[in-house]
């Protein structure tokens, strides 16, 4: 008996740090993030409870809900590009050869630029007065006048800002791809050679199934990060046109901080917050599924 | 029970003493004394400051006093500028707060109404330099006939146009329009140049950029803009119809580039200097950027119009110098706004350097003669105001605001300017109900 007991204060003790770390960094804040998504906090006033005052104002406001189903599309959008995407150029560049290393690193290295910067980049490539872009598509004729890529349509807002996602984060797809593609053991790929199945039939039945685990890793990923999509919009076209490319972070950010509403801030940002753990548990569910 | 007698004694005299103590330390800033120009006690004082185009000026200010005042110098912190509001706020929340700070102007009321600020009214009362300091400032820097805060820099605008262009265009370069009527027709001639030339420029998808030069043009009709609290009526008067008609018949006329609908702020201080534009609503920060860009291009620079011949305005911003509740300096921070105010300053510090004086009547000065530019801008002052608001933000700057929307839809589309007017004043008035 008191030397389970003393197994278990040492057991404790070689997880302490973590559970502190854990208890500091992750339990605090959230408990404190859902204390004041209870308040009238304003960031230079005392706070006021109010309940559950801020949800209910969430679910009534308008440009809540434009932000977060412009948010979903925008994720259902560009996560089969990022996945398709990457894969195809894992399967181009995973065989072993100088070149193909070489393609790899280029197109991982806007992965390791900060994504400030990078919509900072696009933002001036896509300028209509003084952008690359529209300077290279007038040259070659394809367009009249030059196009307005960012901020008066929706559509073609979501097209450039979204193009510039998929330049920047595509290649650490196609990197974690490429590991999985490489692990695949040669003897299952050369079987299916023998067995006389063609390129694309070794890759949908044997490269893929085998791959899939990355595949729902890299979704869940992707999905979590276009969910919480704000530096590219923030920068490229602040919401507009009319508000219509404005996601639920930038919804979250303008609240919080600018209009100084704390409170509400937080319980936005708690309804995002539940809204992606729906959507890791569904995919877990998947991943454990095509496990089993 | 003795003992415990005794401690709650001893608990009770340790707390009567620190309470005496932390009163001794405050006393001594607590006690409003003559400002001066200098140092009320040594040690480094210091200072917040949002980065942005004036960091150059705040630099010289801040040399400046530190030159003169090498025993109790400012160490300036600049803080970006869209962090700004909640750096302070963090600081205010956890008492790490500077002993000054500088504070774009339209969030002042904001922090005087939640008590954030040092009430400096005792301290500043009867200054004669008050008497002349920008109006805009110190409407803003006023919070029930309380004082929290002197101008640390001003940006005003004004019209700016292209007299190279003028020329061309048949038109004087030394006669630039008196109203809105007056600016169209002239619009219409330089835009019928042709080639990549168009007679006005509007930033369709910038907030701020639009208050500043669209705002103006509605204040000199005669209307009214924000909702200053619950219950204030905004966009009251014909002048908000008539300039948002104003500024659709321009675009649908062809007189500003299709690429101004995508100006959100990043390159609205490199249109005029493009020598593209024939006349643009700007700020006096462009008369420098103008002639780097552009150096051969000649222009002028005149009041923001109204409906009527000869009615103008201009916005005026900037920042504040304020005192943050903390400051442990509250008397050498009144004494670097002394500073700031002083003749001297105003002439040889921001005058010297093209900037605009903070006080109205030091703007006629050796500096500015030679500069006619800086003088014709330096007359928004006297006609200039700044919105009074404690939801700016919400109200105005922000992109997700009711004022950028009222704009583009009157920019952009065919909807009834009526319901367009009548959408933003609910919008706006939710919002200021709140507050």
């Amino acid at each position: 008996m008191q030397r389970t007991r003393s197994n278990r204060l040492t057991g404790l003790a070689y997880v302490a740090p973590a559970l502190v770390f854990v208890l500091v960094f992750t339990v605090y804040p959230l408990g404190r993030m859902v204390w004041m998504s209870l308040h009238n906090w304003s960031l230079i006033a005392e706070p006021r409870f109010i309940g559950l005052d801020n949800f209910r104002q969430a679910f009534s406001d308008r440009q809540f809900w434009t932000s977060f189903l412009f948010t979903l599309k925008y994720t259902a959008l560009i996560t089969p590009v990022l996945i398709i995407g990457g894969y195809l150029l894992a399967l181009l560049t995973a065989p072993v050869s100088r070149v193909r290393a070489f393609t790899r690193t280029v197109i991982f290295v806007p992965v390791v630029i900060g994504l400030g910067v990078s919509s900072l980049l696009w933002y001036w490539l896509f300028s209509t007065d003084f952008g690359v872009i529209n300077r290279i598509l007038l040259d070659l004729g394809l367009i009249d006048q030059p196009v307005l890529w960012l901020g008066v349509d929706a559509g073609t807002s979501n097209f450039a800002i979204s193009t510039s996602v998929v330049w920047k984060v595509i290649g650490f797809g196609m990197i974690l791809f490429v590991g999985a593609i490489q692990a695949v053991p040669a003897e299952i790929t050369e079987a299916s050679l023998v067995d006389g199945a063609g390129y694309w039939q070794r890759i949908g039945r044997v490269v893929l199934p085998l791959t899939m685990r990355t595949v729902l890793l890299v979704t869940l990923v992707s999905v979590i990060g276009s969910l919480l999509a704000f530096d590219q919009f923030y920068i490229m076209t602040a919401g507009q046109p009319q508000n219509e490319t404005a996601t639920s972070v930038f919804f979250v950010y303008l609240n919080s901080f600018p209009y100084l509403k704390l409170g509400y801030g937080a319980a936005l940002s708690l309804i995002l917050a539940v809204t992606i753990l729906a959507f890791t548990i569904v995919q877990l569910v998947l991943t454990r599924r095509s496990e089993s | 029970m003795r003992i415990r007698q005794r401690v709650a004694l001893l608990t009770v005299a340790v707390l009567l003493g620190a309470a005496g103590c932390s009163q001794e330390a405050e006393a001594p800033e607590s006690t409003a004394v003559a400002a001066t120009t200098g140092c009320a006690s040594s040690g480094e004082l210091t200072m917040w400051e949002r980065s942005g185009g004036n960091k150059d000026m705040v630099d010289m200010l801040v040399a400046a006093w530190n030159a003169k005042n090498p025993d109790c110098k400012v160490a300036l912190t600049y803080i970006p500028h869209t962090e700004m509001v909640g750096k302070i706020a963090q600081g205010i929340a956890s008492g790490q707060v500077p002993d000054l700070m500088g504070m774009d102007l339209i969030y002042a009321p904001q922090f005087e109404k939640a008590g954030q600020l040092v009430d400096l009214t005792d301290r500043l009362t009867g200054w004669p330099e008050l008497t002349t300091a920008s109006k805009g400032h110190m409407t803003v820097a006023t919070f029930e006939d309380r004082l929290y805060g002197v101008p640390l820099y001003a940006d005003v605008s004004a019209l700016f146009y292209n007299k190279d262009l003028f020329t061309k265009a048949g038109l004087d370069p030394a006669k630039p329009p008196t109203s809105l009527p007056e600016l169209r027709a002239y619009a219409d001639k330089i835009t019928a140049l042709g080639g990549d030339v168009k007679g006005y420029y509007l930033p369709g998808n910038c907030a701020g950029c639009n208050i500043f030069t669209v705002g103006p043009l509605m204040w000199a009709s005669g209307a009214k803009i924000e909702a200053a609290g619950p219950g204030d009526e905004p966009l009251v008067g014909d002048g908000v119809k008539q300039v948002l008609q104003f500024e659709r018949d321009m675009v649908k006329a062809g007189n500003v580039h299709d690429g101004d609908r995508t100006e959100n702020g990043e390159t609205f201080h490199l249109q005029f200097g493009s020598g593209k534009v024939g006349m643009m609503g700007t700020g006096n920060f462009n008369i420098t950027l103008a002639r780097q860009q552009n150096p051969s291009m000649q222009f002028g620079i005149t009041l923001l119009p109204g409906m009527t011949p000869n009615s103008s305005a201009s916005f005026i911003g900037g920042d504040l110098v304020v005192v943050p509740k903390g400051s442990k300096r509250v008397n050498d921070a009144v004494n670097f706004m002394k500073f700031l105010l002083s003749d001297d300053v105003q002439v040889e510090v921001y005058a010297k350097a093209l900037n605009l004086t903070t006080r109205a009547d030091m703007v006629d000065n050796k500096y500015f003669k030679e500069e006619p530019l800086v003088q014709d801008v330096a007359k928004a002052l006297t006609v200039g105001r700044t919105p009074y608001t404690l939801t700016f933000f919400e109200q105005i700057n922000s992109p997700q605001g009711p004022w950028l929307k009222m704009l583009q839809r009157a920019y952009y589309t065919d909807d009834n300017l009526d319901t367009v007017i009548a959408d933003a004043k609910k919008e706006m008035s939710d919002i200021a109900a709140k507050s």
